[in-house]
């Protein structure tokens, strides 16, 4: 009989469910997608941020560093304060998903043939192209860590030098010399731009410190907490290194990130606060709709509670089925606009799913409420037709 | 008669027309705070990423090839170019002028120092060991520039680099004053505290008339920089070039400005430009047209970006104004669902006035301008008070988010009416071809 009277309601009403179902539909459809934008977007905007290059070193404690002042590091007399290559290797092989890539760093300031000075980073090549994707590059870079016949120099050296790309550069430190044939020039616009980019045997060789490195730098993806809590682990496994961030990355990504998430936030909740009214005038206009329907039902002995209890239903029945519709349309939307914004997919997650359908169920009774003043009714004005 | 109509149709009823009015009003205040904050928010993010520092590098052109280490040149004095601390002020005059928030020099001298505490007057050249290799880095603090315009600009590495911390004071510009790098200040046996007086002493010297004379320094601070910076004594400008004997020199400029991200325009190589396109890119505040102004300034110079902080701010830039815009889109359906709902049911619950002056023999025509003219001047108020509502709301973002307020757009005003009229007139259009289609008889007889 309830079911019925339902079923009845829901045909009989022509246009106006539609409208409402529409309404409905479209609401669940554009708040399930911010919702999931809005989840997903600290993750996505913290690989943006990745182009910034490393944010992390890890160097031998600074109290050794002190007992070895950094000026004479690299007139190749003094040594610089090193630590094992093993050091690097290990943390590569135990890397967790948060650190995204990184490379051990060795200084040393090489003499030219034409008895220049120059500074020469031994790294892992390999790895350059994505710990600074920011480089432009000419030419190609170096594919494997071993390759111990190529190079990449930065703009001023080539200029400098008069080195273009497939040329050959002679470096020699000490009596100890190598020479490289020149892969691919790179354009910084930093102090890289004056430094050659060796494979790390090779600077190795020319300091004659088989197995050291200076210091590693670490790309950590994650938001500030995450990247405390990842200092914080790296600390705890190598306690006599040194583990630091990059004070002028770190600080301004952190800064940047928490601006834009609550712009985005903000603007979201803006935007579900007014999806809501509009599920609420659309309900409360469907409600008013109805006066005509409860007079009668009035006058044929409905008690007013029972008829109340049907409208409730079918506003339920409407906020639940514009949900569920809702959010299966969201899904798409939230793939198109991962795609235009930040040219990858962005994951629904689940937990919208429950959410959007609840918000739409009870901002439907929420519009259905003024349903209440239906209790004041006369049956007979309203079949009047007043 | 037609305006009496309309008139008195929107006098009627107040209370359906308060809810159409009121959701267009609420629709169009969202619409209106995001298209305010979408339109804002490039400025406002690249003011924020600032906070990364410079995002342009000046050098020499003729420069010799900078032997650098972590942020610390280790050529000696007499190598290389340098460049003219006189030429600084013409950089505020440049097309983008307003765009560059600051600039800071840099002038990197090797030198030794050795710590006095308390005795000042104390025989400085013969004082005790350790005399410990360090760099002295010549720059701004808080520098008054004077511009060709006879204004001065204020800036210093307060701006170009931000994350830099002291413990202490900053160093007077002008003064015998200087503040030591947090890993350097350990190395001195006791430390380094605020007070405690500095000899430096160039490195190696000897090309230079005022090597061998010490000069003492009034340590004001310890500066933490998170960088290699760390182990150096940061002076002023004045002092270092005093020490390295260039007077009114420096080599490296940190260029801190306000740009537009790339783009496929700005990507074009300039030379091969049409001169409209050249004027346009000229006229555009890419990093790239900046930095031509910047050298057309300072003659023999070459600015370079930063790619690191350019390329970081135009994608995340890009980004974050893209989701803006798809957030102020998501607003605006929202807003035309709530206006086409309510519109829609106006035209439904009237039913009967339709087929009373159809019955009293009004063309469809008629009807249905009656209808448009109310929703008209519904969406008008409507998208005042809308726009109005707004605007106080992105100030309040804006004040939230950024600590100040988005700016009024009044230009905003006639495109929110538009489209508050637009969407107001496309929601009725529907429900009106199916009121056209009502049979007067029916409708007057109560079914």
């Amino acid at each position: 009989m309830y079911g019925r009277l339902l079923l009845g309601l829901v045909r009989g009403s022509r246009g106006r469910l539609l409208v409402a179902l529409i309404a409905t539909t479209s609401a669940a459809a554009v708040l399930s997608a911010l919702a999931n934008i809005d989840l997903d977007v600290e993750r996505k905007l913290t690989q943006q941020f990745r182009t910034l290059g490393a944010n992390l070193v890890i160097a031998p404690a600074r109290a050794d560093q002190a007992a070895s002042p950094a000026a004479t590091n690299y007139s190749g007399a003094a040594g610089p304060a090193l630590m094992p290559e093993s050091a690097a290797n290990e943390l590569e092989k135990n890397r967790t998903p948060e650190i995204a890539v990184l490379s051990p760093y060795l200084y040393v300031l090489a003499r030219s043939k034409s008895d220049r000075s120059v500074v020469v980073v031994g790294a892992w090549l390999d790895q350059m192209p994505r710990l600074n994707p920011s480089w432009k590059v000419e030419g190609n870079w170096v594919e494997r860590r071993d390759d111990v016949q190529r190079c990449v120099i930065g703009r001023n050296v080539a200029r400098n030098f008069q080195v273009p790309v497939g040329g050959d550069i002679a470096l020699g430190l000490s009596g100890r010399s190598v020479t490289l044939a020149v892969a691919g020039v790179v354009e910084a616009g930093g102090a890289e731009d004056n430094q050659i980019f060796v494979n790390l045997p090779v600077a190795q060789l020319l300091i004659a410190q088989p197995g050291e490195i200076e210091l590693v730098q670490l790309s950590v993806t994650g938001t500030e907490k995450q990247m405390a809590a990842v200092t914080r682990g790296l600390a705890s496994a190598n306690p006599n290194l040194e583990v630091r961030p990059i004070r002028q990355i770190a600080a301004a990504e952190g800064q940047l990130l928490a601006r834009i998430r609550l712009l985005i936030l903000l603007m979201v909740l803006l935007i579900l606060v007014l999806t809501v009214m509009c599920l609420l005038a659309t309900m409360a206009a469907l409600a008013i709709e109805r006066r005509a329907d409860v007079g009668l039902m009035k006058a044929l002995g409905g008690s007013i509670s029972r008829i109340v209890a049907i409208f409730l239903a079918e506003a339920g029945l409407l906020g639940a089925t514009g949900g569920i519709v809702g959010y299966l349309l969201g899904i798409g939307l939230t793939f198109w606009m991962g795609r235009r914004v930040f040219h990858a997919s962005v994951s629904p997650r689940w937990e919208v799913f429950p959410l959007t359908v609840a918000v739409m169920v009870v901002a439907s009774l929420a519009g259905a409420y003024p349903l209440r003043w239906l209790g004041k009714v006369k049956p007979a004005e309203i079949l009047r037709g007043e | 008669m037609f305006a009496r109509l309309v008139g008195e149709s929107f006098i009627r009823n107040p209370h359906r027309k308060l809810l159409t009015a009121a959701a267009l009003a609420a629709g169009m205040a969202v619409t209106t705070a995001c298209l305010m904050m979408a339109l804002d928010v490039g400025d406002r993010l690249a003011r924020e990423f600032r906070s990364l520092g410079a995002n342009m590098l000046v050098t020499s052109q003729s420069d010799t090839l900078a032997l650098e280490i972590g942020g610390v040149d280790y050529r000696p004095v007499d190598e290389g170019a340098y460049l003219n601390e006189a030429d600084l002020g013409k950089l505020k005059t440049i097309f983008w002028r307003h765009n560059i928030i600051g600039f800071t020099p840099f002038l990197d001298v090797q030198v030794r120092a050795h710590l006095d505490a308390g005795s000042p007057s104390g025989s400085a050249s013969t004082a005790t060991p350790p005399d410990i290799p360090t760099t002295l880095v010549g720059t701004w603090y808080q520098h008054r520039v004077p511009v060709p315009d006879g204004t001065k600009f204020e800036t210093g590495v307060r701006l170009t680099h931000p994350w830099w911390t002291i413990r202490g004071r900053w160093f007077n510009d002008g003064a015998h004053e200087c503040v030591v790098g947090a890993s350097l200040a350990k190395s001195f046996p006791g430390g380094v505290a605020p007070g405690s007086t500095l000899w430096l002493q160039l490195a190696n010297g000897e090309s230079s008339a005022a090597a061998g004379r010490p000069i003492p320094l009034l340590v004001t601070g310890i500066v933490a920089t998170g960088d290699v910076d760390d182990n150096s004594v940061v002076a002023p400008l004045a002092l270092a070039q005093e020490l390295s004997g260039h007077p009114g020199q420096f080599r490296q400029l940190f260029v801190s400005a306000l740009t537009k991200p790339e783009d496929a325009f700005s990507q074009r190589d300039p030379a091969k430009m049409t001169p409209t396109d050249y004027d346009r890119w000229y006229c555009s505040p890419y990093i790239s047209s900046i930095g031509r102004q910047v050298q057309q300034v300072m003659p023999g110079t070459e600015a370079r970006p930063i790619r690191r902080v350019a390329e970081t701010e135009g994608r995340v830039l890009s980004r974050v104004s893209s989701l803006l815009w798809l957030v102020t889109l998501a607003a605006l359906i929202g807003a035309a669902l709530a206006v086409a709902a309510t519109a829609a049911t106006t035209v439904l619950d009237r039913q009967s006035e339709v087929g009373l002056m159809k019955a009293l023999g009004a063309p469809n025509s008629l009807v249905a301008g009656i209808f448009l003219a109310e929703q008209v001047l519904l969406a008008c108020i409507g998208g005042a008070v809308g726009y109005l509502g707004g605007a106080v709301l992105a100030r309040l973002l804006g004040e939230k988010i950024f600590g100040t307020a988005a700016r009024m757009q009044p230009l905003l005003f006639p495109v929110v009416l538009t489209i508050a009229t637009l969407v107001a007139v496309v929601g009725s259009l529907i429900p009106l071809r199916r009121a056209s289609h009502f049979d007067p008889a029916t409708i007057l007889r109560g079914e």
